[in-house]
């Protein structure tokens, strides 16, 4: 019956390869109504360890399949179903989700990163670090990736980033799918980060600045931020634009001076 | 010392006038004199008689003869052993204390009993004794127990509905979360008793609502953060936040405790200003000495931790308060690394530390500052030349790479940490000269954040005036009898007008 039909569906979807990846949601549904049917999809107290594996497998196949297909609001809803098993109490857990809990839970946080939720990232991690200590973190390689790139982003040392998200450096194939938004976030970063630091740079340099393959590659980035590239230099335009702002700052100021002064007068009758 | 600040960063905020009524007092006729205090709180309808009541508690748990006192209380109030509310009082109570009193104070009381026995007793004078007995429970570590007995006990309050209990109910859902908090498996895990705790502290902070209960709606909001955050429910913390409102009129020690958690809240999430501001109005609320300095100390580290993260150095005198000196001495270091932008030194004050900081619930916090202390390092070196070779900045700083350093460099321009470009063919970096700070509107911003700030003082000192009950309709009553007395004068000025016009005529005549 249900049990069964759960057990045939988890190991089609063990079984299932990257080329038909889109039959999956498919299975997976059948096997959430299974689950419904065997009382599984949430934990209770009565439900019975073997449903528990089973019903965490299914959702953590869910959540790394949504991710292959690109399909972030999924994952993030498998995820948050996962949570309550993984809170279970540790007589009661299935004993091999240990390194998949790992994995969905770095997947999760990269995916924060990926988005720029700073807060949502570290509130994760302050629940980790209460929930399940530092060793088990410090040693779950999964959860330390997203951890050492959100330093190095803080950080600003860019080139760990790219280093980081390169194939070898990167822990299982899942994350990969996020490289590629980190690679355009920290090619964003940097270039706003060069708008302020350099009057001007040759376009060979930006190249190697801005990770980019090509010369030509360069001209059209600096042609979408909207920056000069001419004699072989890129020149930022923002520096006029500038002094007019502070310009108008100390001429919009005096209005503000008149405001304030106005306000203390009326609290000085207030008090007086 | 590590116990004691835990406990004194929750309940030492609510115990720090210990001024009790007359220590020298023995314990038994404290207790049976806030009886009295207690039946003039519910005949006049004011709070302030229980809370003096409450606050000689603290005095009373020092004394070693507690329980006694405890159980001579509870005879004077019940007298009758039959009664049901005396029999579950002293089913708390060690038996040999209870046995021994029976004996010796039966014939005292039988005198007392024929006055009393008929006489209802009122709720609030069993709650307190409840709460006397929740206090011992803790204080003499039976937690199961307490935590049964509470659990009985907040919902005989919640179901008596009376304002005057309002006090008393708040503080009795502090000891029963506090109960839960100390039982097996404790907090950070997730079978902790405590979440067990959540629907019932839900349920006390809504029927208090509806009530317009502000003591307990307080406590039970205060009680829930905790509750969220002690198990890291950031989220659901931060929910809490979001959907409740906390009373304006709760007491100063709450809203200590809501503004440090509110803090440590905004401090998880980054919003590192705001919890700045929290943070900076709990600890200067907050008691600074005697037993609550545990709070004090708490919610300083954590400002301090907040005020790195925000690019700010702490003040020296901070840390040279003797409340502090010693509790915050690592946080110093820190501070001193931080303030030299030293990254190895900072890595060292955190490898020495780490359970330290741990224990405090800042250790997380404290990873974040290692970007700061890059930034702080790279502006001190901006300070100091005006041009410098990227090797050399790398070397300083121990950077692993001058691609790393060309990057952080570039970064900390961005965000303004200095004022400066980069020269990439010659891999320099060149301090633009420094601006003169009084042709911006800075010092006009600064002149203004500081009258703002008076201002934001005289309106709040304005409104923490405590204006008596009923004072404008006594004033009301005396307005109408100088009225009258008024009339009354004007009516004996003109018969009096009319004597002396009578007499005024007759002395003419009489000329």
């Amino acid at each position: 019956m249900a049990e069964n039909e759960l057990k045939q569906i988890v190991s089609q979807l063990d079984s299932l390869k990257a080329n038909n990846l889109s039959e999956a949601p498919k299975l997976l549904s059948r096997a959430k109504l299974a689950l419904l049917n065997l009382n599984a999809l949430v934990p209770t107290e009565k439900t019975q360890p073997q449903h528990l594996a089973l019903a965490a497998s299914v959702l953590e196949y869910g959540a790394l399949i949504s991710i292959r297909l690109q399909d972030t609001d999924a994952f993030t809803r498998y995820f948050q179903q996962l949570q309550p098993f993984y809170f279970l109490p540790s007589d009661r857990s299935p004993s091999r989700r240990q390194s998949n809990q790992g994995k969905v839970t770095g997947l999760y946080l990269l995916l924060l990163l990926s988005v720029g939720d700073y807060a949502g990232f570290h509130t994760v991690l302050e629940g980790l670090e209460a929930s399940s200590g530092k060793e088990q973190i410090e040693k779950d390689d999964f959860i330390q990736y997203p951890v050492r790139l959100e330093q190095a982003l803080m950080e600003g040392s860019y080139d760990k980033v790219w280093g980081e998200t390169k194939g070898e450096r990167v822990p299982s194939e899942e994350f990969g799918v996020f490289s590629e938004v980190l690679v355009n976030t920290i090619r964003s970063e940097i270039a706003s980060c060069s708008e302020r630091a350099y009057p001007s740079l040759p376009i060979s340099n930006a190249k190697n600045l801005l990770f980019l393959d090509s010369e030509g590659a360069v001209i059209q980035f600096a042609q979408s931020r909207g920056w000069v590239a001419k004699e072989g230099r890129i020149y930022f335009p923002q520096q006029e634009e500038e002094m007019l702002a502070a310009q108008k700052d100390v001429m919009s100021s005096s209005n503000v001076v008149i405001e304030n002064t106005l306000g203390y007068a009326r609290k000085l009758e207030t008090i007086v | 010392m590590a116990d004691k600040m835990d406990v004194d960063a929750v309940s030492g905020a609510r115990e720090e006038e210990t001024v009790g009524p007359a220590p020298d007092l023995p314990p038994e006729r404290i207790i049976i004199n806030n009886f009295d205090l207690i039946r003039q709180a519910v005949d006049a309808f004011d709070s302030r008689f229980i809370l003096r009541a409450l606050r000689s508690i603290s005095t009373l748990r020092k004394s070693d003869k507690f329980a006694e006192a405890i159980v001579q209380g509870v005879r004077t109030a019940f007298p009758k052993p039959t009664m049901g509310a005396r029999k579950v009082l002293e089913d708390m109570l060690p038996e040999n204390v209870t046995a021994m009193q029976n004996g010796t104070s039966s014939s005292g009381e039988d005198k007392k009993r024929d006055g009393s026995t008929e006489e209802q007793q009122l709720p609030e004078i069993w709650a307190y004794l409840g709460i006397l007995v929740q206090v011992y429970l803790y204080d003499s570590q039976q937690f199961q127990d307490g935590a049964d007995f509470s659990t009985n006990f907040v919902e005989k309050i919640r179901s008596w509905n009376r304002r005057t209990l309002d006090q008393i109910g708040a503080k009795a859902y502090f000891y029963y979360s506090l109960f839960h908090e100390s039982l097996d498996p404790k907090p950070p895990s997730k079978q902790s008793p405590v979440i067990e705790v959540r629907p019932k502290l839900l349920a006390a902070l809504r029927s208090a609502v509806l009530r317009k209960d502000n003591d307990t709606q307080a406590a039970a909001t205060v009680l829930l953060l905790r509750n969220y955050i002690i198990t890291a429910d950031i989220t659901q913390a931060d929910l809490l936040v979001a959907q409740t409102q906390f009373p304006s009129a709760a007491s100063n020690n709450q809203v200590c405790r809501y503004l440090y958690y509110l803090g440590r809240i905004r401090a998880i999430q980054l919003a590192y200003t705001e919890a700045h501001d929290h943070l900076e109005s709990a600890t200067r609320k907050s008691p600074t000495a005697g037993p609550a300095v545990g709070f004090y100390q708490q919610s300083m580290k954590l400002l301090i931790v907040v005020e790195l993260l925000m690019g700010d150095i702490p003040e020296r005198s901070v840390f040279r308060q003797p409340a502090l000196e010693t509790a915050l001495y690592p946080y110093f270091k820190l501070v001193q690394a931080v303030r030299v932008g030293d990254l190895q030194a900072f890595l060292r004050c955190v490898t020495n530390n780490e359970g330290q900081f741990r224990k405090d619930g800042t250790y997380t916090l404290i990873l974040r500052l290692r970007q700061n202390v890059i930034k702080t390092g790279v502006r001190m070196l901006s300070l100091s030349y005006s041009r410098i070779s990227l090797r050399d900045i790398c070397t300083r700083l121990h950077i692993s790479s001058e691609e790393s350093a060309e990057y952080i460099t570039a970064k900390a321009i961005r965000d303004g940490v200095i004022e400066a470009t980069l020269d990439h063919q010659n891999g320099h970096m060149v301090t633009n000269p420094q601006r003169d700070a009084y042709s911006t509107t800075e010092p006009s911003e600064a002149f203004h954040a500081r009258i703002e700030a008076l201002l934001n003082l005289r309106d709040e000192c304005v409104m923490a005036m405590r204006y008596p009950m009923n004072k404008h309709r006594q004033e009301l009553s005396e307005a109408a009898k100088a009225r009258e007395r008024e009339k009354e004068l004007a009516k004996e000025i003109i018969e009096g007008e009319g004597d002396d016009a009578d007499g005024d005529e007759g002395g003419f005549e009489g000329m």
